[in-house]
């Protein structure tokens, strides 16, 4: 947000969060409005511990029309001392709207390429990675395909990776990567640990065919008092996890908790923040046997490699 | 927002309820500042206020040049409206701006209403949409995220081109609930069956001169009678493509002025609504720059060649709006 670091300096990573999400059109409900002192009021606390934890860099994944705030975010970034990247590209085909659900390849594709080169809006600021996703139904939808092709034409042009919002109907995406020429250690498929899609996610065969797995919505389990719909018991995403940290695929997996600092169009999960990764996931690992070094490789090293961006 | 202390009739505008009386000439179909949804955030449109301020300023001087008293924006709530613009517009030019609240065709919505984070992702019904509406009516439209302003004059709803879907009727069914909890009039363009369109409304005991009818000067509904039924069903019929002559979609001048008189010789002269559906400032979309003072300055004296008397031009361009905008 502050201009471009060095890999080194990125620190420990929390590669899929949102500083606030909202479905497009939620800004019109004000049932869901916050003054901008709530914002900060919620917003920076989290933050702050998320640096005093150890944590050096915030990736948001939050889309063009989701309520992405550029100046927001730079505010909060030089106030808390954390990096923060943000993203161009869409969460999912519907949340795209009218004016980029009618737009061509061509015209998305120089969309995500000026904010990655030139910048976001008048904001100076240059986007880190492209979002892309699959629309509410688990299918890839035309625009869907379109957003992935024009995204995988733009990580091509500019060497900035692509993060995935599910990774269920991997095929068509691999396919449109591929005949983009887009190496795929330049995706990220994420929410592969997610309660509703897991079971029919392709984990492995993405990684055969050279794909990262994004195991990102670590915290969402059924054991919350009011646990979301794409939640999954604790117990599970951590074997899920271990079977390919374990598995020897160490260097292919991306963790994080997809947590909303200050939600803005839906309730979000009450108590659960980006800090979620030390309070629980890290020592969760630990207590599973896995060490310090793949540890520091998930978190900072296998990120480091993903946000480089790749001439 | 009315005002309850006397039984003068009103109108909400930006700036407040306005004696009804006093809208002058109004122009019930037109769009100020009209943005594709998303195309606020796109890297090669500009969104320049002071910009859009003047341009928009100059078309509402000319209006105002020419008779014009009062701009209806019906763009609805989602689809570039910037009240307090609007508002300084308003006391910049003294023109009156009716502002609308609504949304639709269903391809306009965000995914908020269309792929809620549910699940099953439900798309919202009527209830919800006629609550959404009525608050920007009875406590103020929203500036998004930030605060409520003046409240809505109008509620706008659209049926996609190709024919209403599920979500367009529960915009429609929403937007006759409004009027119906509020006092405001409302306002549709169908999409395939004008008067299919219009019965969804009128289903929700809607009385219907409550209701304008817009794009009836489309060809294929003038063909099929729909401005005459429209008008026997008591509706407002809006002739509302006036200044666009080169669509074989859409009736030329000259063929709107037929209708025109024909539907005051049928005896449907107090239905009759003429707009442009001009665009002041155009954004993600082409720019159709027809003055909004065209209608008045150019098809009424046209369309009194042609036989329509004063009396009726000023019945349509001041009384019948009157009525339609005025709170009930
Ligand atoms: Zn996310």
């Amino acid at each position: 947000m502050l201009g471009p670091i060095s890999a080194e300096e990125l620190g420990l990573v929390a590669i899929h969060e949102h500083i606030g999400y909202g479905m497009p059109g939620s800004e019109l409900d004000t049932k869901w409005w916050k003054t901008p002192e709530e914002r900060y009021e919620e917003t920076v606390p989290k933050l702050r511990k998320f640096h005093e934890n150890g944590g050096g860099t915030f990736v948001d994944a939050t889309g063009i029309c989701n309520g992405r705030d550029i100046d927001y975010y730079k505010s909060l970034s030089r106030k808390t001392g954390v990096h923060i990247v943000a993203c161009t590209g869409f969460v999912g085909g519907d949340t795209a709207l009218p004016h980029f659900a009618r737009a061509s390849v061509d015209y998305l594709a120089r969309h995500f390429i000026h904010e990655i080169t030139v910048g976001i809006g008048d904001t100076g600021s240059k986007a880190g990675v492209i979002k892309v996703g699959v629309s509410r139904g688990g299918r890839m939808t035309e625009l869907d395909k379109r957003i992935y092709r024009a995204a995988a034409r733009a990580a091509v042009a500019t060497g900035v990776p692509i993060l995935t919002h599910l990774a269920i109907d991997a095929r068509p995406a691999i396919d449109i990567f591929n005949e983009e020429g887009l190496p795929l250690d330049r995706v990220l498929f994420g929410h592969v640990d997610d309660g509703v899609n897991a079971e029919s996610t392709p984990d492995t065969w993405i990684i055969e065919q050279g794909g990262r797995l994004g195991f990102d919505t670590f915290g969402y389990e059924t054991e919350l008092p009011d646990p979301p719909f794409w939640a999954r018991p604790r117990k599970d995403r951590m074997e899920h996890f271990l079977r390919f940290v374990q598995g020897g695929h160490a260097d292919k997996v991306l963790a994080s908790a997809d947590a909303n600092c200050s939600p803005l169009g839906w309730p979000g999960v009450k108590g659960h923040t980006v800090n979620y990764i030390f309070e629980v996931l890290i020592p969760d690992l630990r207590a599973n046997g896995v060490d310090e070094a793949t540890i520091n490789k998930i978190f900072v090293e296998n990120a480091a490699d993903f946000l480089s961006i790749r001439n | 927002m009315t005002d309850t202390t006397t039984s003068t009739p009103t109108v909400n505008t930006v700036l407040g309820p306005v004696p009804a009386d006093e809208l002058g000439v109004v122009a019930v179909h037109e769009a100020l500042l009209s943005v594709v949804p998303g195309a606020e955030h796109a890297y090669d449109i500009s969104m320049d206020r002071a910009e859009i301020f003047e341009v928009l300023a100059g078309k509402l001087r000319d209006f105002r040049a020419h008779g014009g008293g009062t701009i209806v924006d019906s763009t609805g709530m989602f689809h570039g409206r910037d009240v307090n613009l609007y508002e300084a517009l308003s006391r910049s030019t003294g023109v009156h701006i009716v502002a609308s609240t609504g949304m639709g065709p269903e391809e306009m919505l965000g995914g908020y209403f269309l792929t809620p984070q549910t699940n099953p992702p439900t798309p919202w019904p009527a209830e919800k949409f006629a609550d959404l509406f009525t608050k920007e009516v009875t406590e103020g439209m929203v500036v998004p995220r930030v605060e409520r302003r003046g409240a809505a004059g109008l509620v706008a709803s659209t049926a996609t081109s190709e024919g209403m879907t599920a979500t367009d009727e529960s915009l429609f069914r929403g937007a006759a609930r409004t009027a119906l909890n509020t006092g405001v009039p409302v306002s549709i363009r169908y999409g395939k069956d004008a008067l299919g369109d219009l019965g969804v409304v009128l289903d929700e005991q809607l009385p219907a001169h409550r209701i304008v009818v817009g794009g009836l000067d489309r060809r294929d509904a003038a063909a099929a009678g729909a401005p005459l039924e429209v008008a026997q069903r008591g509706a407002f019929v809006a002739l509302d493509h006036v200044g666009l002559d080169d669509d074989d979609a859409y009736l030329t001048d000259r063929e709107r002025a037929a209708l025109v008189l024909d539907l005051v010789k049928a005896g449907h002269g107090s239905r009759i609504l003429l707009s442009s559906n001009a665009i002041g400032v155009a954004k993600g979309q082409p720019d159709y720059d027809l003055p909004f003072s065209y209608v008045v300055s150019k098809f009424v004296p046209f369309a009194k060649l042609q036989g329509l008397s004063d009396e009726d031009a000023r019945r349509i361009l001041v009384d019948n709006p009157r009525d339609l905008l005025t709170l009930r």
